[in-house]
């Protein structure tokens, strides 16, 4: 030992075993490579939901929440009242209220009158969906019109025939305690449309307002609206009026600019069909149309494409391509483009109907109202563009016991269209809830109604939208670093 | 014709006495009349002057006479002569040159103005010295001779000068100006006198003149304490003091008396303190007892000023010309700070009598020679020079983070540093809070970091933002000039210790730390090498090192506890291989480590209940900063991993000279202890990176690399000798250079290159937005969200960003659970009363930074009680319509913690005063003063020992 320290190389040695030890243990004791798990989202029920049916008077209000075992029970209730200020919020006598989860409510809505609010809590609030439905025979107003009662947001879409052509009618409404500062941006033919008398309005909480659209741009014959807020929210729904004869119906509120959109829900029946592209950008694009069909998806003879110029909006008859039979249209473009579509209804007397640009609905959808008396009929138009898929179709009664839910297969790239027959012992209206499949691709879909009158086919139609059920609620951690980039 | 009688006054003075009247009786003048006095002497002092004047001219009187009573005594009696007579006095310690009363008398003829005249005063013991050529004050009451301490005479002041006053000693005045002025002050037995007479002089017309031909030797032996005092009981200090006062505020008019008086109270206040800090409380007790004294008795003051008022007016404008220019009191503190750096006594001045007898300065001759100017001296010094290399090199690197930081309002921040804002109140504020309301409220005691970074802050005029981008941005050039500093006993061989220093600047820690915002590691950086110097202090037994040394490694455990790990391991292996050589080794190790834990206690505590928290450092915990899988030859080459850190072989230089190093017999123990520290600081860097979770093992590397570069720099100097020698050891030392100092030149090339960029950015935004500022009530708050890696991180800021240490407070568990629930809901979008739940903590508006994910603000957007008030591709902002309740605090008694703050500031100061340095070297011990009768024997060795010290001052 002393030889070895009083060596020269005694010392240089040692170390060298010692780091050589360390530089083992350190070796060794690496840990593998971990995969970083990626933290999950946890699925909770929504908890409370406020949607507004934009003008209910005449029409038939549905509302439903479908009843789902996964969910802990827990009481709730919605209440669907009048549109007022916040302050006087609490529910009054004349209010309705509903309790049940897993039947349908419906009610005549007598004329006159504003909005109606719907306001669900607890298991009443996941998945609640509204609708109105109107149906008038005679005079300007014939035709079915039906449109979702949509719940007040920040931004919304509309995509159809411009105030030159129809009739145009924004309803807005604020059921909120903040006021809303709403501007609008129209798109039309020509290119974006800058008002001369501005193009914002302040709703206040509890207001309500109903604005021409030919006042804010009188001459477009198709059209692109974004209804936005800079601050608070808005309920807001359009109505086309085309004129005696021609028809009526809501326009659906379109999904946001997208690079790819899908328009869903294009019934089998005959008639007009006619697409609208328009893009807010300001880079002209060219879009490509694809058609999902019954046996299978390709482009459309001579009309593979349609060009939008920038900020403006363009339209294409399809009725040559996908008329009779049962379709979605995929559009994809360079820069992000909304959509729609106009269904027309056959006879002397035409009904329209619109259905627009829809997210697919992967937690599952339900539509409000369906119809199956006299000659009514109720189709559900499904669509996997993309992929096969699985998707589960259950009716809700008004009352008695729900039917057994029938599973429909859907192959990739193919459109079906179901024909919803009530369930035995049912009378009036139901809903249906479509879920897809675990597995399953995108699905997409809509539902369209009509009535074979006597003088014309009446006809709504409304893309499945995805339901409220459940929320994705993020992993959260209190961490004071998130005050960094 | 002139008559001169000569009055010698002796007190206990024997010891000088006899050469006082030699010198005195052989004079080439020969005196008319001589007259000794002999103050009740008991060294047998009057028997010398009987023997030398005969014993018809000495008179015997009381032991507690004054000088200026004797001196009237004298010529109370003594009947005047015929002609022109002058009064030539002489103290028992003052011996005149033979030729000394025929230069005075010759200067005298020449000005018949001239009444009083003084000689040239030099050592007594060092003859070359002088003492004094006329004397003046300052406004302040001060004694000024206008000399440096220890001058040499060489004739360089020579010439007759007007002077405001001369010493007594060897005072030649004309005996009708001392009738008419009626002489001395009686009141001023001791010190001054000679001051106010002059004064007085002066005021009456008279001149006052220093005659540089007359010679004369002074040993100003009640001055510096060589003999007690009889004709006061009070300390020659105190009373020096209280006297320049007294004279000062006699003799000036009443405007410049008022001043006098501030300038006095304030600056009298302010010495105090210094010599409290300088552990000299019987100085500062002296000081303001003086002060008390003068202004205690204002009737003695009075009557002083109504005696002097003839003429004091119009002389004023003469007088003050010659009092110390205000300027010197700047100087003074110049001379002051420097000698403190220099190690002497912080208060020490050229005014004080004993100045010039300070024999701590025997070995600075050699740098009096060298006079070249401050600056000139600063830049020829290696360690100014590297500082300035490695400042140029860190603001190339730096290129990216300091424009932004400088030019606009952009927040430094980023990885483990939280944006910086505040200013040094909030911090402090922060620190002494007993409830913080930062976030969603916390009982919990600041970390005392804290306070630390509240006094860096207090000291860049209150910007936190410049305190930390100095010490975390500047940590290179720092830690070098720390490093090179602290190296200074270490080793002697200044390239050596140039290489060293400038090696540890640019360690891969320090690139990591800046580039990963540790601030608790860019502190600790700065200090290690500061610990290494104190450490070899303290393993020598010194205490005022220890204190020191514990003092700094409590400043480094409250950023990063791990030092006080690593240093209390090092400390206790010392003990055992130190602590049976040197004595005290024990005492000052537990003081060095003792220190901090009783100075952090309450937070210590806290840390060692989570044991895991010990591995942290202050500052964000973010995962993303460290290399979870660091690989074994990055730990080896002191690579910690992480951002900002260089390739792995950038240090393979300073490994391989460590390792040569090994190879070298001498000083085989330094390199073995150096090889030791880096070993085990490479074993604790490996167990932190393998099991220390979000832990970074910078600081265990940053030791691994101090002991490393101490084992190869002590063996430097081998280097100048092999470089002296020829063929292959010449080579090879050339290689060696090469390849050391390849690894800091590596460094820098590639930081520079790479810049220094990372997490860590200048020119973040507030968290906190304008509008969010601007509109919320005191005490709401503004939650900010933050989705990332499918994770919503979240924080609650009230009012302003997260203060540093504000991200260490612990909230209660069940309310920071409610929270994050909520904070989850509203993030999900599922409605309910989430947002109700925030308003009732305060929150008022909640911001997304950054472009807002679509989910994430059609969540925020579904919220019927929020309300968006902006949404831009920098972020959104939402406001909480309804009702929102600030949490009222809760009512804490917070005694224990003030209490416990009291403690820690007291601590703190009694540290500072204990590890501050005093004067290094003792003055000459003065007991006799204090030191009773009865201990006669013990005081004369004393006294043997401090002749003993004068006699090896070269005379």
């Amino acid at each position: 030992m002393r030889r070895l320290i009083e060596n020269r190389f005694g010392l240089l040695a040692l170390v060298l075993v010692a780091l050589g030890a360390l530089y083992g243990v350190a070796f060794v004791s690496r840990p593998a490579p971990a995969a970083q798990a990626r933290p999950q989202a946890v699925r909770a029920p929504v908890e409370s939901v406020t949607a507004v049916c934009p003008a209910p008077s005449g029409s038939r209000v549905s509302v439903v929440t479908p009843a789902d075992p996964e969910r802990p029970e827990t009481p709730g209730s919605a209440t669907l009242s009048p549109i007022k200020a916040p302050a006087g919020k609490s529910g009054k006598g004349g209010d309705d209220v509903i309790d049940r989860p897993g039947l349908l409510w419906q009610r005549e809505i007598a004329a006159g009158g504003g909005p109606l609010v719907v306001d669900a809590t607890g298991s009443m609030a996941a998945g609640l969906e509204s609708a109105q439905t109107a149906r008038e025979t005679s005079g300007t107003q014939r035709g079915l019109a039906g449109v979702r009662c949509v719940e007040p947001g920040a931004e919304s879409w509309f995509v159809g025939p411009g105030p030159a052509a129809a009739e145009m009618t924004l309803y807005l409404a604020n059921p909120d305690a903040a006021p809303a500062n709403v501007s609008f941006m129209v798109y039309s033919g020509e290119g974006p449309v800058l008002s001369e008398r501005g193009n914002g309005v302040v709703v206040k909480p509890g207001q309500h307002r109903v604005i021409r659209l030919r006042d804010l741009a009188p001459s477009p014959l198709i059209m692109a609206l974004q209804v936005s807020t800079r601050s608070g929210r808005v309920a807001a729904a359009v109505k086309a009026v085309l004129g005696e004869g021609r028809g009526v119906d809501w326009l659906p509120a379109a999904a946001a600019p997208a690079t790819r959109v899908v328009v869903p829900g294009i019934p089998g029946t005959a008639g007009q069909r006619e697409l609208y592209v328009a893009t807010p950008g300001d880079r002209d694009t060219s879009v490509r149309i694809k058609a999902v069909l019954k046996d299978g998806s390709y482009a459309l003879k001579n009309k593979e494409t349609i060009e939008v110029p920038a900020g403006s909006a363009s339209s294409l008859d399809l009725s040559t391509g996908i008329g009779g039979q049962p379709a979605a249209l995929v559009l994809e473009s360079d820069v992000p483009i909304v959509a729609g579509l106009k269904i027309t209804g056959t006879g002397v007397r035409q009904d329209v109907a619109f259905t627009a640009g829809a997210p697919s609905i992967d937690l599952g959808s339900v539509v409000a109202d369906g119809r199956a008396e006299g000659k009514q009929t109720s189709r559900l138009v499904l669509s996997a563009p993309f992929a096969a898929a699985t998707v589960e179709v259950r009716l809700v009664p008004t009352k008695g016991a729900a039917p057994d839910p029938v599973e429909v297969k859907l192959p990739a790239a193919r459109t079906k269209e179901l024909k919803l027959t009530p369930p035995k012992g049912s009378k009036g209206g139901f809903s249906v809830v479509v879920r897809p499949k675990p597995g399953s691709g995108p699905v997409y879909g809509g539902r369209v109604l009509d009535e074979g009158a006597g003088d014309g086919q009446m006809v709504t139609a409304q893309p499945l939208a995805m339901a409220r059920i459940w929320a994705l609620v993020p992993p959260t951690v209190d961490s004071p670093g998130a005050v960094l980039p | 014709m002139h008559s001169v009688t000569a009055i010698v006054v002796a007190h206990d003075g024997a010891r000088w006495l006899k050469e006082t009247l030699a010198a005195v009786l052989r004079q080439t003048r020969p005196l008319d009349r001589v007259v000794g006095v002999d103050n009740g002497s008991r060294d047998g002092s009057g028997k010398l002057l009987t023997e030398a004047f005969g014993p018809g001219n000495v008179l015997t009187l009381p032991r507690s006479t004054g000088f200026g009573e004797a001196v009237h005594e004298v010529l109370r009696r003594l009947p005047p002569a015929p002609a022109q007579e002058w009064v030539w006095l002489l103290h028992d310690d003052c011996a005149p040159d033979p030729h000394a009363l025929q230069a005075l008398l010759w200067a005298a003829e020449q000005d018949p103005k001239a009444a009083i005249l003084g000689p040239k005063l030099r050592d007594w013991l060092d003859r070359r010295v002088l003492l004094e050529m006329g004397v003046t004050v300052s406004r302040s009451g001060r004694r000024d001779t206008g000399l440096e301490p220890r001058e040499y005479d060489q004739g360089q002041h020579d010439g007759i000068a007007d002077v405001l006053s001369v010493s007594t000693a060897g005072m030649l005045i004309r005996r009708d100006v001392w009738d008419e002025l009626s002489g001395l002050d009686p009141a001023l037995p001791l010190f001054r006198d000679d001051l106010d007479l002059c004064w007085r002089a002066r005021t009456a017309g008279h001149r006052v003149l220093n005659v540089s031909d007359a010679v004369a030797w002074h040993a100003e032996a009640s001055a510096r304490r060589r003999r007690r005092i009889a004709s006061s009981e009070q300390h020659p200090r105190r009373l020096d003091r209280r006297n320049g006062l007294f004279v000062l505020m006699a003799n000036v008019p009443f405007g410049a008396l008022v001043r006098a008086l501030l300038r006095n109270v304030i600056g009298s206040t302010l010495r105090a303190l210094l010599f409290l800090l300088a552990k000299q409380p019987a100085n500062a007790l002296d000081e303001l007892a003086a002060l008390g004294s003068v202004i205690g008795h204002p009737w003695r003051l009075l009557r002083a000023r109504k005696a002097r008022k003839k003429g004091r007016k119009q002389g004023w404008p003469a007088i003050r010309r010659k009092l110390t220019p205000p300027g010197a009191a700047l100087r003074r503190l110049a001379d002051m700070v420097q000698g403190f750096l220099a190690g002497a006594g912080p208060v020490d001045s050229a005014g004080r009598h004993h100045a010039a007898a300070d024999p701590g300065q025997e070995d600075d001759g050699d740098e009096l020679l060298t006079d070249s100017g401050g600056v000139q001296r600063m830049l020829s010094s290696p360690g100014v020079v590297l500082f300035l290399i490695l400042a140029v090199i860190t603001l190339a690197a730096e290129r990216t983070l300091l424009p932004a930081l400088l030019s606009s309002d952009g927040h430094l921040g980023g990885g483990a540093l939280v944006p910086v804002t505040g200013s040094a109140s909030d911090l402090w504020r922060l620190y002494i809070e007993d409830h913080h309301a930062a976030g969603l409220g916390s009982q919990t005691w600041a970390p005392p970091y804290v306070a630390v970074l509240a006094g860096l802050s207090a000291v860049a005029l209150g910007k936190t933002w410049l305190a930390v981008a100095v010490v975390l941005l500047g940590c290179v050039p720092l830690a070098g000039l720390s490093a090179y500093a602290a190296t200074k006993r270490m080793i002697s061989y200044t390239p050596a210790r140039v290489w060293l220093a400038a090696t540890y600047a640019l360690l891969p820690v320090t690139t990591g730390v800046i580039a990963g915002g540790r601030l608790g590691t860019a502190i600790v950086i700065v200090l290690l090498p500061a610990y290494a110097a104190l450490a070899t202090r303290v393993i020598a037994g010194s205490r005022r090192a220890a204190w020191g040394f514990g003092l700094l490694l409590a400043v480094g455990t409250a950023f990063v506890p791990l030092v006080y790990v690593l240093v209390a391991i090092l400390g206790g292996l010392a003990a055992v291989s130190f602590g049976g050589i040197r004595r005290g080794v024990r005492r000052s190790l537990v003081i060095g480590l003792g220190t901090p834990v009783v100075l952090l206690l309450p937070w210590l505590v806290q840390i060692a209940r989570e044991p895991g928290r010990i591995l942290l450092e202050s500052g964000l915990h973010d995962a993303r900063l460290i290399d979870p899988r660091l690989g074994a030859d990055h730990l080896l080459m002191l690579s910690p991993g992480g951002p900002g850190v260089p390739p792995v072989w950038a240090t393979a230089g300073l490994i391989a000279v460590a390792l040569a190093a090994l190879l070298l017999r001498r000083h085989q123990m330094v390199v073995a202890i150096g090889w030791g520290v880096m070993l085990f600081g490479l074993l604790v860097a490996i167990v932190v990176s393998r099991v220390g979770g979000a832990a970074w093992p910078g600081v265990p590397l940053a030791f691994a690399a101090t002991g490393l570069l101490v084992a190869a720099a002590h063996q430097a100097h081998r280097i100048a000798e092999f470089r002296a020698a020829r063929g292959l050891r010449r080579l090879g030392a050339m290689l060696i250079v090469v390849v050391a100092f390849a690894t800091p030149l590596a460094a820098a090339a590639l930081w520079v290159t790479r810049g220094a960029h990372g997490p860590l950015r200048g020119d973040l935004s507030d968290p906190v937005p304008v509008l969010a500022e601007l509109q919320s009530e005191p005490g709401e708050g503004t939650l900010l969200l933050r989705p990332r890696d499918g994770r919503v991180g979240y924080t609650l800021m009230r009012g302003r960003g997260p203060l540093i240490g504000e991200s260490d407070l612990e909230s209660p568990r069940d309310a920071t659970d409610r929270f994050t629930t909520a904070v989850a809901g509203l993030a999900s979008g599922r409605g309910s009363t989430y947002v109700e739940t925030l308003a009732s903590s305060g929150v008022r508006f909640v911001t997304v930074p950054g472009r807002v994910d679509p989910a994430l603000q059609q969540a925020l957007d579904s919220q019927p009680a929020l309300v968006r008030v902006s949404l831009s591709e920098t972020g959104g902002l939402w406001r909480v319509a309804g009702q929102v309740t600030v949490p009222a605090p809760p009512a804490t008694a917070g005694t224990l913690h003030r209490g416990w703050l009291w403690a820690q500031g007291g601590l703190l100061v009694l540290v500072l005063i204990l590890a501050s340095p005093g004067a290094r070297t003792k003055e000459p011990e003065g007991d006799h003063i204090e030191a009773p009768p009865e201990e006669a024997p013990r005081s004369r060795r004393r006294a043997k020992e401090g002749r003993a010290k004068e006699d090896r001052v070269p005379a």
